[in-house]
């Protein structure tokens, strides 16, 4: 009941932040100078009646604020417009979720699933040659930037043809068996998960192995360990669920990330995600479709947010009463 | 000291693995020899011919026979298509894709610029009556036929109601009156312009649409018509007439366009064409990867670049590929000046009054002209990969003024000239004839490499003179809004693309009237008649050239209206980018023009694995 109080709360608490949000990001991409019509003004082909048919059609002609209220008004009733070139901006966003999901939740699972222990692992054999070498290959995990690392990935795939260069799936996609398909797109998934993985996997073990530390130098492990309970026990049952609270937190900035995190790899990976969208999106100052995209990833990471609080809680008895 | 020796270690290690990646293939030094080498010798086909078999009226191609089957994939640049409504494109990749799907009545011969028949059997021009005949017997991928009806349609209820992209409309009105359609039997229609209309003709190459597929949408009026054939249309729905129809479109990957059974052109062999089974175009976002592409033989051709041109032709003998030099293309890069004497709204002039003083010489203008080194900029800036340009027409216009023979950079010649314009230089700097320092701004837009680069140019050659040159790079939008509305700046190095074949398509850019006027534009509604001479000049050719038909005649309006620009150089040209293109050596029929580029034939081009 008090759970369900509070997510009510906390649900009314983003009705004004979306506004808020919306406004500063709708009136900053307006006032820039960005014309979307710039292009057309410079084609000499082009009449002058065109030129006020388009504005009248992309609403320019009217003052800022009323582009805002007709823009608000249609989204609240879940109507994303259109595009400048007159598609729909729910089908455009519809195409390239999935593609974007299927990359970054396979990236978010394998850190995870690598990251986590790998952090408890150097964590307990600190100081050790493994723990060194950890330090190492995460160091230069974190410290190689991803257009950077993604662009080797990709000569990498050009000199040893053993990888497509970039794309999702090759151009004969439709013509293979299930069996087929599967074996294109993972062919297709090796670089970017790689880069990705590499990059976000540095981060949370290190991340882990300091929480780590910091918990197995407490004076209540300590007691466990004089109370002569097994180290298995010490590290598993008093050490890690206590390690694992900020992790928590991470992992709902994590889920805000799902959507808008690959970007720039995507880019350079020509990854048909959301992030070459909203890039394109963004240059030709197409308003209903940035704005679709910045809302999105207002509510990700609000809900990112909450779900993070939702978890702490349920881990932490300590703030179950809080709140 | 074992930590010394592990830290070496490391970074050998380190150093090793990136060297595997750094390999030179780019020569040194790009020496002129490699990158100009001549237009090939290519053996044209002879034009294709009208064949009539069993009722039917196909067109021939008299290309070489060749093998079917096989795939074609090549690339296109940025986001992809954004519909496939032929009657809507308002970008080059949507155009050229609504273009495969849908053919014309006419087209332009590739490699003459003559208009010659494609949808139509034939035509007859008899003054202002236009009678278009149209081919018996050839069909819709659907299996309809395609009839008058389809004509009267796509004319009189999309093209003359300025239904999706209205440019066509535009281009077709002759002082604000379109032509008249009637339709005279099932396959003829008669158009009659208003006026002798030389530009018209060429106009009837706007797609051809199925009338029984498009009219539920264009009558629900102009929102679910822009709506309609959106890329992620169903393809087996798709009705078209071209030689490639849809199979398939993968958002930011691929379009894939299988061949159309239904198409009327055959070969010689009187097979129906095309050969190629599937056309691939891979969505790629950017030119580097356009090039990784290429390389990992992902794609078929590629346009070369800069100093990729050496790098590619070095390794041709030994490739998979051949390289093909197209010639100049239509782009155009240039130095414009400000000739703008007008107040805006608060009574401020647009240009300061000293400098308009300047600009308004042509004294001046032509110092300008005669100091920027146009070798050295196609050298340094294009990689040796361009031609000087000296003339408003691009060098691949059939209307080209070839007696502009151009010069080269002089500094004598320009420091007479402004020696003759009253001005003076004192210690390397340059004064007006009141003693005022010669000073202005230079814009382009950042992030265009090419044109940064030029900027720097221009101002280096320019301060040779003793003119102190401000470059300012500035965003792409914020100069056209200088350009197109404040009016506020003194020189801009700009580009426009050309029509190699249609002069008229630049009235809005020559005419004083026109909208992107841009050396000395009037605001709209400007009502007061202060053209300088050669304006007038320019006025009076361009309304008389629309008016001639035929190409002896307008040739000599032309060629004047090139010479007028040379001579007041108000615009001052620059360069012209050459196209250079490497497509597979598998492919054949592939016949390069200058006008059409590499694989317009896309119908006649087929695959011989054994070369």
């Amino acid at each position: 009941m008090e759970l369900l109080r509070y997510i009510a709360k906390r649900f009314l608490q983003v009705i004004p932040l979306l506004i808020i949000v919306s406004l500063i990001s709708f009136f900053i991409i307006r006032l820039s100078p960005i014309d979307p019509l710039a292009e057309l003004r410079l084609n000499p082909s082009i009449s002058q009646e065109t030129l006020d048919k388009e504005m009248k059609r992309l609403n320019l002609d009217k003052p800022i604020y009323v582009q805002y209220f007709s823009w608000a008004k249609s989204f609240i009733k879940g109507n994303l417009g259109y595009t400048s070139a007159g598609e729909k901006v729910s089908t455009k966003l519809k195409e390239r979720i999935p593609n974007t999901l299927l990359l970054t939740t396979i990236v978010i699972f394998m850190t995870w699933a690598v990251g986590i222990p790998l952090g408890i692992l150097a964590a307990i054999k600190k100081e050790t040659a493994l723990d060194r070498l950890l330090t190492v290959v995460s160091s230069i995990g974190m410290a190689i930037p991803s257009f950077f690392f993604a662009i080797l990935m990709l000569i990498f795939a050009v000199k040893t043809g053993w990888f497509p260069v970039g794309g999702l799936t090759s151009y004969n996609f439709n013509e293979m068996g299930l069996l087929g398909k599967i074996a294109d797109i993972s062919k297709h998934l090796v670089l970017p998960v790689i880069v990705l993985f590499t990059i976000s996997l540095s981060g949370l073990q290190r991340q882990m192995r300091a929480n780590m530390l910091e918990v197995l130098d407490s004076d209540y492990v300590k007691f466990a360990r004089a109370k002569g309970l097994s180290e298995g026990k010490v590290i598993f049952k008093h050490a890690l669920r206590n390690a694992i609270n900020p992790m928590i937190t991470l992992l709902g900035f994590e889920f805000a990330g799902l959507l808008s995190g690959a970007a720039l790899t995507e880019y350079v990976f020509q990854y048909p995600g959301l992030g070459r969208l909203i890039l394109e999106a963004v240059m030709k100052s197409d308003i209903n479709l940035v704005m679709a995209s910045l809302m999105m990833g207002t509510i990700m990471l609000i809900a990112g947010n909450l779900i993070a609080d939702i978890l702490l809680m349920i881990t932490d008895p300590r703030l179950r009463g809080r709140s | 000291m074992k930590r010394i020796f592990t830290v070496i270690f490391l970074l050998i290690l380190v150093g090793i693995f990136l060297k595997v990646f750094v390999k030179q293939d780019i020569p040194q030094k790009i020496s002129d020899k490699i990158v100009r080498h001549d237009l090939q010798e290519i053996n044209y086909p002879p034009d294709e011919k009208n064949v009539t078999i069993n009722g039917i009226d196909y067109l021939q191609s008299q290309a070489p026979v060749g093998n079917f089957g096989g795939e074609l994939i090549i690339s296109t640049i940025g986001e992809g298509p954004k519909t496939f409504n032929p009657c809507n494109t308002k970008d080059a990749t949507s155009s050229s894709m609504a273009g495969l799907l849908y053919d014309g009545l006419v087209t332009t011969n590739p490699r003459t610029g003559k208009v010659m028949p494609l949808l139509a059997k034939e035509f007859d021009i008899n003054g202002n009556d236009y009678i278009i005949h149209l081919r018996h017997g050839i069909k819709w991928t659907d299996g309809n036929p395609i009839t008058a009806d389809d004509v009267m349609y796509t004319y009189n209820e999309i093209v003359f109601k300025g239904l999706g992209n209205p440019s066509t409309m535009d281009a077709m009105k002759v002082e604000g009156k379109l032509p008249e359609l009637v339709k005279l039997d099932d396959y003829t229609v008669k158009f009659t312009t208003p006026k002798p209309f030389a530009p018209f003709l060429r106009q009837l190459s706007y797609p051809i649409v199925p009338k029984h597929y498009f009219k539920p949408y264009s009558d629900k009026g102009e929102s679910v018509f822009n709506a309609f054939l959106s890329p992620n249309t169903p393809p087996k729905e798709i009705v078209s007439s071209g030689a490639f129809q849809l199979k398939e479109y993968v958002a930011a990957q691929r379009v894939v366009f299988v061949r159309n059974p239904n198409y009327y052109k055959i070969n010689l062999k009187d097979e129906k064409l095309p050969y190629l089974n599937k056309l691939v175009y891979m969505i790629v976002g950017d030119t580097n990867n356009e090039i990784l592409k290429f390389e990992a033989k992902e794609i078929d051709v590629l346009s070369l670049r800069g100093s990729n041109v050496a790098r590619y032709k070095i390794r041709e003998p030994e490739s998979d590929y051949v390289i093909y030099n197209l010639g100049p293309d239509t782009g155009t890069l240039f130095l414009v000046i400000n000739l703008n004497n007008r107040k805006n709204k608060d009574g401020k002039p647009y240009v300061n009054p000293m400098k308009h003083k300047w600009f308004a010489n042509r004294d001046f203008r032509a110092a300008i002209d005669w100091a920027v080194d146009r070798k050295n900029m196609v050298q340094n800036i294009a990689s040796g990969v361009a031609e000087p340009l000296f003339t408003a027409e691009s060098l691949n216009s059939i209307y080209l003024n070839k007696y502009i023979k151009g010069h080269p950079c002089d500094l004598d010649v320009a420091r007479k000239s402004l020696e003759k314009a009253g001005f003076i230089n004192k210690d390397g700097k340059l004064y007006d004839a009141d003693g005022n320092r010669v000073e202005f701004d230079l814009y382009t837009n950042a992030g265009n490499l090419e044109r940064e680069a030029l900027g720097v140019m221009v101002k280096q050659d320019l301060e040779n003179l003793g003119m102190k040159v401000n470059f300012k790079p500035v965003e792409f939008n914020s100069l056209v809004n200088k350009l197109t509305n404040t009016h506020d700046w003194d020189m801009a190095i700009m580009g426009l693309t050309g029509s190699p074949l249609e002069p008229h398509d630049g009235k809005n850019v020559w005419t004083s009237s026109g909208s992107l006027h841009m050396f000395n534009q009037r605001p709209a509604g400007y009502n007061i008649d202060d053209r300088l001479d050669w304006e007038k000049e320019l006025d009076e050719i361009f309304s008389e050239g629309a008016l001639k038909l035929t190409f002896e005649e307008r040739k000599p309006l032309y060629d004047r209206y090139q010479t007028i620009i040379y001579n007041q150089k108000p615009i001052i040209y620059l360069y012209s980018p050459t196209r250079i293109t490497a497509i597979r050596k598998k492919f054949k029929n592939v016949f390069p023009t200058s006008l059409s580029g590499l694989i317009y034939n896309l119908d006649e081009i087929y695959i011989d694995e054994e070369s």
